[in-house]
């Protein structure tokens, strides 16, 4: 079992989105993109150039909203694609990595990538996507930041138990 | 157990990966006709373009067959297989036993017939040695010709305009990517290309490559006559099935193989640009010489070489292509022949252009120019074949996401194969 907010890294633990919860009210986003600025401080991030760039999104389901990110797929389409061997799998945590000295933004990735989960940089002219922010040790930006709990880092299992217990 | 491989490319180099993460103990031997190992052709035009150097050619660690114990016989051919003794001889005449073996030999640059071809500043794009040779002429050339207006043709301008070169497409069609996209679409392209400085002479081809020994230019159909020192033929190309043929394997277009990509001979296995696969969208055998097809494939042949039952799904017509900023993405059947049987939901923006292409309420193929945020969503209803009524006015909006399928993952869970579908939906009611 992890210990409450460290950051955890073995294969079966993922972050999972509540969507009974999500507000839509985008501070994973924030949070995501802060992450991934060279302050990590909002105010700073704000005037970098060029804009950091986030990693998760919320979309809109009719009523409902979700938060999504790089679902670190073990058998992941987008690793099989990339012709320049830019992305791969780590195999203790079970990440997908991204390599973007190697990417050459041919956007093979961004084609197959079946949750959508891979973003053009443009100005840079490479794939982005979650890297499970290798800067830190406590737990993901993105759950950190959200309000309501809707975004859980954990197991399947202590996933499916969260939103049992939530309807009773 | 000896494995043997021939073809090291992105077939052949998976293949070994895959047997090796699960045997540690047999002996894999691969055999490839290039000194050069590991590299991937698929960067050759943009190594050629000069946005990378040799260096980030390689796709995976140089030392990949040292660490993962596979033996190579690099720059040296296979010359034929005796399927009685199941052993492959080399160029030489070395002879290699094998147990299970892998066809993995890949494709080669279809040419023209023309006179003139060999003439010296005539190139395709396969291998580095192509690629080298062109990167030694580009002092010494002003102007390039390139026939054919297909993803390769344009791929192998792309690349030479980033070296300031004059470049002019020839293009047989009356339109670029005429296999690829309609005229709407490739009129978008089209446009960004020549904006850039690429000169697209459509509805001509060449007739003769002219100069003494060298090329000099090119003589047109119309009677036009261009000059130009360098020549590229871009054109598509043909699978390297000799070695299967003439060993009496079962060959059609590519080399044929069943839902495990085993050959007509049962130790005998076929992957990559050189097999005729199931295509997914098509429903029919057909090669789909592309990378991650071949990887795919060479995954798949080595679990089965070792043993395991395990079916391919089958191959997809794909591509993604970005010139001077603009992606496109095409995938499965984007110009049916027989328009009746098929329903199209198409969007045409401002420089953006969307088209999808339905049978029996399945997304069969697309087309995206511009905006490609939507591909690898489209991608997942392609390959396991999701029935989309309930959706599909959704598809051409601008906010199309993985969130607008999710009611369809709910609904049709287990015909996606991916696990990952279920967690996104586990609270979604
Ligand atoms: C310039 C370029 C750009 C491309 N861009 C893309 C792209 O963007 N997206 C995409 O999906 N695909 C692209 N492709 C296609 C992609 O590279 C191929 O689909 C892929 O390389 C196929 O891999 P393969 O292992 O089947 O065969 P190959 O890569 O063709 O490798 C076969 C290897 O076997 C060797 N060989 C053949 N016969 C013998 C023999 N008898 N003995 C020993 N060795 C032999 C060959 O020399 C070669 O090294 C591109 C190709 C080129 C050339
Ligand atoms: S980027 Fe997409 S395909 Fe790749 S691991 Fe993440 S979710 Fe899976
Ligand atoms: S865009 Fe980069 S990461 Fe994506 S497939 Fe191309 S090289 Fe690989």
């Amino acid at each position: 079992m992890k210990t409450k907010d460290q950051k955890p890294k073995t294969k079966d633990i993922k972050i999972y989105c509540d969507i009974t919860k999500c507000v839509g009210c985008r501070s994973c986003e924030i949070a995501c993109a802060v992450e991934h600025s060279k302050s990590k401080d909002i105010f700073s991030a704000v005037r970098e150039k060029p804009l950091p760039k986030k990693r998760v999104t919320t979309e809109n389901i009719g009523a409902k909203i979700i938060s999504l990110h790089c679902q670190h797929c073990e058998d992941a389409p987008c690793i099989k694609a990339c012709m320049s061997g830019a992305l791969s799998k780590d195999e203790k945590t079970g990440a997908t990595l991204h390599d973007k000295e190697k990417c050459v933004g041919c956007w093979m990735c961004v084609m197959v990538c079946p949750f959508g989960a891979i973003v053009r940089d443009i100005e840079n002219h490479i794939a982005v996507k979650c890297d499970l922010c290798p800067d830190r040790d406590e737990d993901y930006a993105c759950v950190e930041a959200c309000p309501t709990g809707a975004l859980f880092t954990g197991t399947k299992e202590e996933f499916e138990k969260k939103i049992k217990g939530r309807k009773k | 157990m000896n494995y043997v491989i021939i073809g090291g490319s992105a077939a052949g180099v998976t293949a070994a990966e895959t047997i090796r993460k699960q045997d540690k103990e047999s002996s894999v031997t691969l055999i490839s006709d290039e000194e050069f190992a590991l590299y991937s052709r698929c960067l050759l035009t943009y190594f050629i373009a000069g946005t990378i150097n040799e260096d980030k050619l390689y796709f995976k660690d140089k030392n990949f067959y040292k660490e993962n114990d596979v033996k190579t016989y690099l720059g040296k051919k296979a010359v034929s297989i005796d399927r009685k003794k199941k052993s492959v001889s080399l160029e030489g005449g070395t002879k290699i036993s094998y147990d299970k073996l892998l066809i993995a030999t890949g494709a080669t640059p279809k040419s023209v017939d023309i006179p003139g071809i060999e003439k010296k500043g005539v190139f395709t794009v396969r291998k580095i040695d192509d690629a080298r040779a062109i990167i030694n002429m580009l002092d010494s050339v002003k102007e390039i010709a390139v026939l054919g207006g297909g993803l390769i043709g344009l791929r192998d301008a792309y690349a030479l305009r980033q070296r300031d070169k004059k470049v002019t497409v020839i293009v047989k069609s009356p339109q670029v990517l005429s296999q690829m996209v309609d005229m709407d679409a490739a009129r978008v392209i089209a446009s960004i290309l020549e904006k850039n400085g690429i000169k697209i002479m459509t509805g001509v081809a060449a007739k003769e490559i002219t100069g003494k020994g060298s090329v000099e230019g090119i003589l047109l159909d119309n009677g036009e006559r261009l000059a130009c020192q360098l020549v590229v033929i871009g054109k598509g190309v043909k699978p390297n099935t000799e070695i299967a043929s003439v060993a009496g394997l079962k060959v059609e277009d590519g080399i044929v193989v069943n839902e495990f990509l085993q050959t007509s001979d049962k130790d005998i296995f076929a992957a990559g640009d050189v097999a005729e696969t199931y295509d997914i969208a098509r429903e029919s055998k057909r090669i789909n010489a592309l990378w991650p097809c071949a990887i795919e494939q060479g995954e798949v042949a080595a679990l089965n070489m070792l043993g395991e039952k395990k079916t391919y799904d089958g191959s997809l017509s794909m591509n993604s292509v970005d010139f001077f900023g603009l992606a496109s993405i095409s995938m499965g059947i984007t110009k049916p022949k027989e328009e009746k049987k098929y329903e199209i939901i198409s969007r045409t923006g401002e420089n953006s252009y969307k088209k999808f292409i339905l049978k029996d309420n399945r997304i069969v193929g697309m087309v995206l120019v511009g905006d490609i945020r939507p591909a690898g969503v489209v991608s997942a209803l392609i390959k396991n074949k999701i029935d989309v009524s309930s959706i599909k006015e959704k598809i051409v909006d601008d906010n199309f996401n993985y969130a607008k399928i999710m009611p369809v993952v709910k609904e049709f869970g287990d015909k996606f194969k991916q696990e990952e579908f279920r967690d996104t939906v586990l609270s979604f009611k």
